[in-house]
């Protein structure tokens, strides 16, 4: 049977961004941003989503530049992501 | 000459044509400062994560631009004068991504597992 499961949570320890195939991290695809930031629109922290600390830098800039041209949230009420 | 990656927010009761004229504006400006425009890509109506100055929704413009930093200064000083423009945003970046709009890779993820 095919474990259902999202790319956010992955079991194995392997960073999201790095390795052959991985998505570059671009302030502007917001999409991609979406699933690093939790419901209330706060960046989710390394430890939970296993992204290595030179992308999760890279990240946490993306996603703060992203908020300032309101692509994402700055605070989401918990729902309308 | 270096890159830059520019995007700006514009009024939402502004009419398409009158956001395409204004991008065209600023996009005249950049090549009267001898850069080029590589790529002019309107978003067009979008909601804004947040209220901006009473705007729910804006347009959004994105441009490529390949040039030196005092036309793009000058730009930048015009976008800050005008009422349309609620938000800009310039970034100095090494390449464009070229790739277009790729699917998902999540669904590969799934099927191979």
């Amino acid at each position: 049977m095919s474990e259902e499961r999202s790319t956010f949570f992955r079991r194995k320890k392997t960073c999201p961004f790095t390795g052959p195939n991985a998505p570059v991290i671009d302030w502007k695809d917001s999409k991609l941003l979406l699933r690093y930031i939790s419901e209330r629109g706060k960046i989710m922290p390394s430890r939970i989503t296993y992204v290595s600390p030179k992308k999760q830098r890279e990240l946490s800039k993306a996603i703060k530049r992203a908020r300032f041209m309101a692509l994402i949230p700055y605070v989401s009420d918990g729902g309308n992501r | 000459m270096p890159l830059y990656e520019t995007m700006l927010i514009a009024r939402q009761d502004l009419s398409p044509a009158q956001v395409d004229e204004l991008a065209a504006g600023y996009a005249k400006i950049i090549t009267d400062g001898d850069g080029t425009v590589l790529k002019t890509d309107n978003w067009g109506l979008k909601t804004l994560g947040y209220r901006i100055q009473k705007n729910k929704k804006g347009h959004y413009v994105l441009f490529n631009f390949d040039t030196q930093s005092p036309a793009l200064l000058e730009m930048e000083r015009l976008m800050r004068l005008s009422e349309d423009v609620l938000r800009y945003i310039s970034v100095k970046v090494d390449a464009f991504a070229v790739e277009e709009e790729e699917p998902e890779t999540t669904d590969e993820k799934k099927e191979a597992a």
